[in-house]
């Protein structure tokens, strides 16, 4: 699983280098002595060497291996390119694509036949090359099946509008008769408006991407960032499978930045002083990816030294004025959540605090403006965890929709035990009942004879379980059980604190999604019925 | 600098031009409730997620014009987005580039308030919300 895992990056970064090599082929092919492109060529040929050796492709890192020798001669002048030479690069850069297809090996004829002979002209000096009469003729690189393409995001989110704003054509259509409108047509419309539908249900899943492809957004810099700071450091991603929402993974990727430079610079220890206290040599930075029923849970761990507990006292002591009587009546979380405070990271330039404070506020307000929440664990010597729980992200969720007041509601159908006829029996039947007309301050006058549900418990919930008769909330009517689009609270909603997101119809409709754990959590709200 | 200008609750106001993404007309606004009386709800429009305010009573709290089928100003900016419904529409105006904020007069002299996105949004975030 791991192998195949990186095989696909591999192919993925490969790709992308083998085009790039195109282009600047190209290039080199109009100005052949231009070193600084032969460098830009070497640069590319040897990543995808690199990767290859990574993952033990031997053949393709020999190829490439040969290619460079040539790149360096011409990088430094030592030798003369010429057409004939960039021809060359150009067929091997073609049976490198075929090499990344075959995932480091190539099996047709026709490839077997061209790396025989492009190694055979790699061997000689590229003097020899320039006295051939003709340019030899290769057998025509298989071309590689094509599988995936590479999309401007502004493209998809360009198609998505489009299609939104077909749909919302919908609701400009003429009132028409039936004498106006056959059957035949009324279907036909029908039929067109549910396909435009779907076609927009699927477009909005090209948001998605995987957590995979997030974190290796930042391979490169921990691995820049260790050599900067003489650390040995390895990045494992968990859970790189679960695809979440790109708008909401490109915010977080300043403050995945902080914290992943910060596990680096002020976490993980010398190797010498791992070592020394019994700790693996290279220390290990873990993003982790969790779905907890609506939440998104993101876990950046490190083995490292642990956050700077004298740091933090000194900070309170100084900043804050508090004794060490005091200090030690603080939880150990509001201790550690003190590096999330505005002023500490000034304070730890110019008093060298250990560094997490350095951007944690930046962090903690980028995580609250998603809605989310953060939690601080860390142990001296063995090394610092950051938790963060994300409210609903762009991703399709099912939900029970229903209408309170003038309000059109939802509620995870996870979070569904049962719904029921509002009667003096059902209500009786739940243990908690949320006056959910009054805690979302509904008119009153719309009050109708309506329904309960009654919501599920979870393993972190503080509600009663449907044995114990649960928590029920009335609903005017209920509208269905559909598939949501569900999009992060904004900084505004996410203020009322009652939300989990806002959940997008397949209609374009809007439905504010409610937050089980939140409603419960309103104090002063809750009548018990027993 | 191009100046969007438009009038609400009997006062002129005024944006960047750069920041106006569309002006939005025939979208149903879904209400949020426990937010502010100027919060009129939510729109989806081509993708994203705009907070809707009545700009004459987040600026005098208090209704003077009832909107059936309001315009509203669409902004964008770096830190966010927004709808605005206002009065009304007056049009652009081109000012020296005053940094953003301040107060310009219009062709008639009546007195323009020329605001920012993040300036209304702190309004906005300093209000009273929940339960």
């Amino acid at each position: 699983m791991e192998l195949e895992k990186y095989q696909k990056i591999f192919i993925q970064e490969s790709s992308k280098y083998l085009d790039e090599l195109d282009t600047v082929l190209i290039k080199v092919e109009n100005d052949l002595q231009d070193r600084q492109l032969w460098g830009e060529i070497h640069g590319k040929i040897h990543s995808v060497k690199g990767m290859a050796r990574a993952l033990s492709m031997m053949d393709l890192a020999t190829f490439c291996h040969a290619m460079e020798t040539w790149c360096k001669w011409f990088q430094e002048g030592a030798k003369t390119p010429n057409e004939r030479i960039v021809q060359l690069f150009f067929d091997g850069t073609e049976l490198l694509k075929s090499f990344v297809a075959g995932k480091g090996e190539i099996s047709e004829p026709r490839d077997l036949e061209s790396l025989r002979s492009i190694n055979e002209d790699l061997a000689k000096d590229p003097e020899a090359l320039l006295d051939r009469a003709e340019p030899e003729v290769r057998p025509t690189v298989a071309p590689t099946k094509i599988d995936r393409i590479r999309v401007d995001y502004d493209l998809i989110e360009s198609l998505l509008a489009r299609s939104q704003e077909i749909m919302l054509l919908e609701k400009t259509l003429p009132p028409l008769t039936q004498d106006q409108i056959s059957a035949g047509l009324g279907n036909w419309i029908n039929h067109y408006i549910s396909m435009l539908k779907g076609l927009y249900f699927q477009l909005a899943q090209l948001r998605l991407m995987p957590v995979q492809d997030f974190g290796d957004l930042f391979v490169k810099t921990i691995r820049d960032l260790a050599k900067s700071y003489n650390r040995d450091v390895k990045l494992e991603i968990e859970g790189g499978e679960i695809e979440v929402d790109i708008g909401l993974m490109d915010r977080l990727r300043e403050p995945f930045m902080h914290l992943l430079r910060n596990a680096v610079a002020h976490g993980i220890e010398p190797s010498v002083e791992r070592e020394n206290a019994g700790k693996a040599r290279t220390g290990k930075i873990v993003l982790k990816a969790e779905r907890h029923g609506d939440q998104l849970i993101l876990t950046v761990s490190d083995d490292g030294r642990g956050l700077d507990r004298d740091a933090i006292s000194a900070y309170l002591k100084e900043k804050m004025g508090m004794s060490h009587d005091e200090m030690r009546t603080l939880s150990n979380e509001k201790l550690l959540n003190i590096i999330c405070r505005p002023d500490f990271s000034s304070a730890g330039e110019t008093t060298q605090l250990a560094g997490r404070g350095i951007g944690m506020n930046v962090i903690a307000q980028a995580i609250e403006y998603l809605g989310g929440t953060m939690k601080i664990h860390s142990e001296p010597s063995i090394g610092t965890r950051f938790i963060i729980s994300l409210p609903l992200s762009l991703s399709i969720i099912y939900a029970v929709l229903f209408r309170l007041g003038e309000y059109t509601l939802a509620v995870p159908t996870s979070n569904v035990h049962a719904i029921e006829n509002e009667n003096t029996d059902a209500s009786h039947k739940v243990s908690q009942f949320c006056d959910l007309r009054s805690l979302l301050r509904t008119d009153s006058k719309t009050k109708v004879k309506g329904h309960i549900i009654r919501l599920r418990h979870s393993a972190t919930s503080l509600m009663p379980s449907p044995e114990e008769g649960g928590l029920g909330i009335e609903a005017d009517a209920i509208l269905g059980n559909m598939p949501l689009m569900a999009i992060p609270l904004g900084e505004l909603l996410a203020k009322t604190g009652l939300f989990a997101g806002v959940g997008i119809m397949e209609n374009g409709d809007i439905a504010l999604i409610l937050d089980p754990e939140k409603i419960k959590a309103a104090e002063g709200r809750i009548d018990i019925f027993d | 600098m191009d100046i969007f200008i438009f009038e609400a609750a009997g006062q002129y106001f005024g944006f960047e031009a750069k920041y106006i993404y569309r002006i939005a007309d025939n979208v149903i606004i879904v209400p949020v409730p426990l937010m502010p009386a100027c919060h009129e709800g939510l729109i989806y429009y081509r993708g994203d997620l705009f907070d809707v305010i009545d700009m004459g009573r987040l600026m005098e709290n208090e209704v003077l014009t009832l909107h059936d089928d309001p315009y509203i100003i669409l902004l964008k900016w770096n830190a966010g987005k927004m709808g605005l419904i206002p009065d009304r529409i007056v049009g652009m105006k081109w000012i020296e580039d005053n940094g953003g904020t301040g107060t310009v007069f219009n062709e008639r002299g009546d007195m323009v308030k020329v605001m920012t996105p993040d300036g209304i949004w702190k309004k906005l975030a300093g209000l009273a919300y929940g339960t």
